[in-house]
């Protein structure tokens, strides 16, 4: 009788990592649906504002970016729906692996999922509102660092709500003052792309944020969810 | 070292020891708080001399400065709170915490409104998107937060911690609203008052000023302790201690 081995820490990532990515892939008509929804919120600006290149060109970045996190926020309440349902998540707060590390991995695949089609299709958004070319490389950097930004906070407040029967517009609420710091940051470097100065420095300090929330916030979140998940 | 306050306090957070307590400090905070808010009421809108520059209409500072001092306060006890109950899970602490919450909002919210007033005669609009104005809006959302989490729970107690546990990440934004006038020059003018070194304000002015902090702490101090006993009473239902007084209130 040999005795049960217990899986290495990378395997157990890779295990979650795969999973999440194999479920988003067999419901892709779901991933589509922030994609859908950017398109339309984006296409809608120029009807509601007139169809002037000056005006548009000039509010195309900040549109473009609160289009992409509007959209991410659709899709944010689902990210631990179904394990909670299905009970898998629970099984991950009994396994042996740092419930923190496996949030971790969940956030990354959701961010996988969710925002990078919403960063592909980010230069036709932008495109569709006439932001200039040479700022579109600098609209990509500025949404690779705020879409994981944004996914890790809302991961700690989705990990909050679990407990509770509804969430949408709570969620909403609470990820309004977390993400303001973030908009603020990524609009003033497209601000300052456009205008021909150095946009670096906002840039950095999505960095910075972003470095500080890889670390912190899985942490935050498994305890998060031990909290609201304790009964 | 006196050893009777450590344990003063820790009798003071069981239960019916603090709403005991808090049932006899309460109505003399509630009085003091009515009396010193109309000194400073007459102090502030009778004594004091028109500013040279604004006029009258400076004299919303005497509502305005002492809630937004409040909305920062409270938040600071907020987190406190929350936090001393996350950690040794002391069940007044939630309650504390969670009572706080729609108190600071209030505050928060009188913050905005006077100041909106107070800038629609100074600056000619009501709402400009300078940063203490923003990230006090900020903090009425973090407050409001706070409160719809902990309502969305069934379970009450659960629901404290987890809303404790948001309190304390939206800390980072108390320290941001309190230097955002040094750090960002915008419109909203600088503090005036200064805890250490001398104050840029006339003395006929501060004393109106600070009694009006005093009454609106108060206030805060009765108006806590009011619904920290009913959320009590309500959370402690079962126990013999309430169902005592029920018994000799019900008879008197």
């Amino acid at each position: 009788m040999h005795e049960l081995r217990r899986p290495s820490l990378g395997h157990a990532c890779m295990a979650v990592l795969r999973r999440d990515l194999t479920l988003a892939w067999r419901q892709r008509g779901d991933m589509l649906l922030p994609v859908l929804y950017a398109l339309i919120v984006t296409s809608l600006f120029p009807f509601a504002l007139g169809p002037e290149d000056a005006l548009l060109r000039r509010i195309a970045g900040g549109a473009v970016l609160v289009t992409v996190l509007l959209a991410m926020l659709l899709a944010l309440d689902a990210m631990f729906r179904s394990d909670i349902e299905d009970g898998s998540l629970e099984q991950l707060m009994l396994a042996p692996q740092p419930l923190a590390v496996m949030m971790g991995m969940k956030i990354l695949a959701h961010w996988l999922a969710t925002a990078v089609p919403l960063i592909v299709i980010a230069p036709l958004l932008a495109g569709m509102l006439h932001l200039p070319a040479p700022v579109i490389p600098v609209l990509l950097l500025a949404l690779l660092l705020a879409t994981p930004l944004l996914s890790l906070f809302g991961g700690v407040l989705v990990a909050l709500t679990a407990g509770t029967r509804r969430s949408g517009m709570l969620l909403a609420l609470m990820l309004l003052p977390l993400c303001v710091p973030v908009v603020i940051f990524a609009a003033g470097a497209l601000a300052a792309a456009q205008e021909g100065l150095p946009w670096i420095a906002p840039i950095a300090w999505l960095g910075a944020a972003l470095v500080m929330a890889v670390v912190l916030a899985p942490l935050a979140c498994a305890a998060a969810l031990r909290i609201a998940l304790d009964s | 070292m006196a050893n009777w306050i450590p344990l003063w306090l820790h009798k003071l957070s069981s239960p019916p020891a603090f709403y005991r307590f808090a049932g006899a400090l309460r109505p003399w905070a509630i009085t003091l708080a009515l009396l010193l808010g109309l000194v400073a009421l007459y102090g502030g809108l009778v004594l004091a001399p028109p500013d040279y520059q604004q006029g009258d209409d400076y004299r919303i500072i005497f509502i305005h400065v002492p809630c937004a001092w409040m909305s920062l306060f409270i938040y600071g006890v907020m987190g406190v709170a929350a936090f001393i109950a996350l950690v040794w899970r002391i069940k007044l602490a939630e309650v504390v915490a969670m009572a706080s919450a729609p108190i600071g909002a209030c505050f928060t919210f009188i913050t905005l409104v006077t100041g909106s007033l107070w800038g629609e005669r100074m600056w000619g609009t009501w709402w400009t998107w300078d940063a203490r104005l923003t990230s006090e809006l900020v903090l009425l959302f973090l407050y409001l937060g706070v409160i719809g989490l902990y309502h969305s729970f069934e379970d009450r107690r659960q629901g404290a911690r987890t809303a404790a546990f948001l309190a304390l990440i939206g800390i980072v934004n108390v320290p941001i609203v309190h230097f955002s006038v040094n750090w960002w020059n915008t419109l909203h003018q600088g503090s005036t008052i200064r805890l250490l070194g001398p104050s840029s304000i006339a003395p006929s002015m501060i004393w109106p000023l600070l009694t009006m902090m005093a009454a609106t702490k108060l206030y805060y101090v009765a108006s806590l302790f009011g619904r920290t006993r009913t959320d009590l009473l309500a959370l402690e239902s079962g126990k013999d201690w309430v169902r005592q007084i029920a018994e000799t209130e019900g008879r008197a």
